[in-house]
């Protein structure tokens, strides 16, 4: 709740928030020799309006990992890893203003985890200018190809979901889809490849149903895509949208499988399950998102920390299956890790060492976790962190597209089980 | 033939949601004179009012009674703590305007510290869709009809058959010439607030029920909307807020049915934009009144 609290007092969290962001001469460039106060990660995501989940979500992963560090002892004198939030709400007009004051009065600035896409295009070249690493979560695709040196992304982007989507839809016996997608830019991302990938494969597009979001219903909607006759319906939009709309569509009579991106929340499934009844929602759930483990070292350390932050997440095993969650996680640690192999905390000598401890590599120690990778780097020795999304293998854009997962939904216990895995092979394969 | 009247069918739903709110928000401006921007707040936050009841009473129908005396109770509350002390100081009608934006904010953002950023939801019965002539429509949207089909009645008589109502239309005309004839004006804006808020919790519940989950920024989004709503009537008028929802709402509906969806919302503005190019004082009103916020 404090760190809710703080997120709530305007954007910037100072320090009151967090012990990271006080006194000092503020800004980026590293924490400068004698300084041994905590480094700091800012979570700079909406923590209001309509994408208010993500930066709890990426809190989640940033405060296990900030305990993972500090439990080893901290980074080259630096005894404490800490994260704050800084709420974009998910608008640039806010988040504009919040990343120039974020740059400007944080001491011992590392990094930040974001930005989503809604405020990607206005924030990511401010931060990048003031040699701000980025663990970015937006999707978009035009950082498929970007000169940014401080972006670094190791979520696919949308243009692999849609291909993942169409490669499903495909097997699963889907012929004829409606893909109804909210209007707004993270979710329009997704459409282009999903048509393209499932035309390819001999599927149909019944209907392309761009809607406005966050509207007090869809019943038109509902009934054009009926009267389409799908056989399948993609789509990706926000909880509310999609509790309002699958609620109407459910009231109708139809039960259509979905194919989802960005159905995995906790939030998404609690508002849609609510809309339509759990059960319902059961037998027509798919959802596909970036690859997630389950078990092995990594995840359970991952487990563990993310549990042991328990007073700064609230109610923190709801992030243990989150693909994002896991994904900050790994940032942060790669981020860390990359400070250690440099031998420094300024971002513009290690932002180029975020490769050399992630990518694999001839002769690298393959380790688990921080403290693996802390002890092999004391040893000398090179590594390549295998974190709890799996390998990364950042190229020279650096992204990392890891494999994909479709999960479905058991409303007994919440659970996603497991349907099927496509590795990131298979989408470039639709691609070409 | 089908198409349209489905489209009509849920076009009167969503114009039954908008006039309880644009009723409530055109009534309280006409006779205060303050645009209260913070009015989807009170919508929102008697929405999770009537959540916290149902743990009661557990019926949503039930709740939306705690809901409506918990939106008045704020909203007189609001004016007489916030709003009557910058009037009095001399704050304006713009810069009341910005006030109410931030009461809004901070309405907002209490009801997400104490709810979280999660999603909520009200807790009904499986829901069967009804024929009803042409029209195919839920057990509680026929319920939410009925609700504004109601308000909308009240208001009426209100307005047109008690001293309160004549008293209001009065203060909405002239405010110091009201006073001078006796009239009470301090307990008839108290009132209106009262019944403002009302509406706007009666609203709420039923926003939240018909989009099925909700946050501290739902109602919110629905502003524009009520405001586009109360200003195509004529502003400050009741029935022409009523009209304007009725306008707003067959609109964007048949526009979704025959066109692109995702500019059902735009299809309200440009409407909204090309009555008042026609009739700058809106449908209803018989003329453009300048308004200011007396002291």
């Amino acid at each position: 709740m404090a760190f809710l609290a703080c997120a709530l007092s305007g954007g910037l969290v100072i320090s009151a928030c967090a012990s990271s962001a006080s006194g000092g001469s503020g800004g980026t460039g590293g924490s400068g020799q004698g300084n041994t106060q905590p480094l700091t990660i800012a979570v700079f995501n909406p923590y209001s309006g309509a994408n208010a989940s993500y930066g709890p979500e990426g809190a989640s992963g940033c405060f296990a990992a900030s305990t993972a560090i500090t439990a080893t002892g901290g980074i080259l004198g630096h005894k404490t890893f800490t994260c704050i939030a800084v709420d974009t709400k998910g608008d640039p007009v806010d988040a504009v203003p919040a990343a120039r004051r974020m740059v400007a009065i944080t001491t011992n600035l590392m990094g930040v985890l974001g930005p989503s896409s809604d405020e990607a295009s206005a924030t990511a070249p401010i931060l990048n200018g003031a040699h701000v690493p980025m663990m970015a979560d937006t999707g978009q695709v035009l950082y498929d190809h970007t000169n940014l040196a401080y972006f670094w992304r190791n979520t696919p982007s949308d243009d692999f979901y849609g291909y993942a989507m169409a490669l499903y839809g495909h097997d699963a016996g889907y012929k004829n889809a409606a893909l109804v997608f909210g209007n707004d830019i993270s979710d329009q991302g997704t459409v282009p490849t999903l048509m393209k990938g499932f035309t390819k494969l001999g599927g149909h597009i019944a209907i392309n149903e761009a809607i406005a979001l966050d509207q007090p219903g869809y019943q038109s909607e509902v009934q054009r895509v009926i009267a389409a006759h799908p056989d399948v319906i993609f789509d990706e939009f926000d909880p509310q949208t999609a509790a309002t709309f699958f609620g109407e569509l459910q009231q109708a009579g139809a039960s259509i499988p979905m194919i989802s991106t960005g159905a995995q929340y906790t939030n998404w499934i609690s508002a849609v399950s609510r809309a339509m009844g759990a059960s319902n929602l059961a037998k027509i759930y798919h959802n596909v998102l970036g690859y997630s483990s389950a078990g092995g070292p990594a995840f359970n350390a991952y487990q563990s920390n993310l549990l042991a932050s328990g007073a700064n997440v609230p109610d923190a095993k709801q992030w243990v299956h989150d693909p994002f969650s896991q994904a900050a996680y790994d940032g942060v640690v790669e981020f860390a890790l990359a400070m250690l192999a440099s031998h420094s905390t300024s971002p513009a000598v290690w932002d180029s060492y975020v490769t050399k401890v992630s990518n694999p590599s001839a002769g690298a120690v393959i380790v688990n976790t921080f403290a693996e990778g802390k002890a092999a780097l004391a040893a000398g020795k090179t590594i390549d962190y295998v974190g709890v999304t799996g390998q990364a293998d950042y190229n020279s854009w650096h992204n990392s597209n890891g494999a994909f997962t479709v999960t479905g939904y058991a409303p007994v216990n919440g659970a996603l089980p497991l349907i099927k895995v496509y590795s990131a092979a298979a989408a470039v394969k639709l691609e070409g | 033939m089908g198409t349209l009247a489905s489209a009509i069918g849920f076009g009167l739903v969503t114009a039954s949601i908008l006039a309880l709110a644009a009723v409530g928000f055109s009534l309280q401006f006409a006779v205060t004179n303050v645009l209260n921007l913070a009015f989807a707040e009170v919508m929102g936050s008697a929405g999770y009012i009537a959540l916290l009841s149902t743990h009661a009473v557990n019926n949503i129908w039930v709740a939306m009674v705690p809901a409506a005396v918990f939106g008045a109770l704020l909203s007189y509350g609001v004016n007489r703590l916030i709003f009557v002390p910058m009037i009095k100081r001399g704050t304006k009608l713009f810069g009341m305007v910005i006030v109410t934006v931030g009461v809004g904010l901070i309405i907002e953002n209490v009801i997400l510290a104490v709810a979280g950023p999660n999603f909520s939801g009200y807790a009904l019965p499986p829901v069967h869709t009804h024929h009803i002539g042409p029209f195919q429509l839920t057990a509680p949207q026929l319920i939410i009809m009925g609700l504004a089909v109601f308000a909308m009645i009240s208001v009426h008589l209100l307005l047109r058959h008690t001293k309160v109502g004549f008293a209001m239309r009065a203060i909405s005309v002239s405010a110091t010439l009201a006073e001078h004839s006796g009239i009470d004006t301090r307990r008839i804006v108290d009132l209106t607030w009262l019944i403002s808020g009302a509406l706007g919790g009666v609203a709420g519940v039923a926003l939240f029920i018909n989009v099925g989950a909700f946050t501290s920024a739902t109602a919110n989004e629905f502003l524009v909307v009520i405001v586009a709503a109360a200003v195509l009537g004529g502003v400050g008028d009741a029935y022409g807020a009523m009209l304007g929802a009725l306008v707003i709402g067959l609109t964007s509906e048949i526009e979704a049915a025959y066109f692109n969806p995702q500019y059902k919302e735009v299809v309200g503005f440009v409407v909204l934009v090309i009555v008042l190019l026609a009739r700058p004082q809106g449908i209803i009103a018989q003329v453009a009144v300048q308004r200011e916020i007396g002291r």
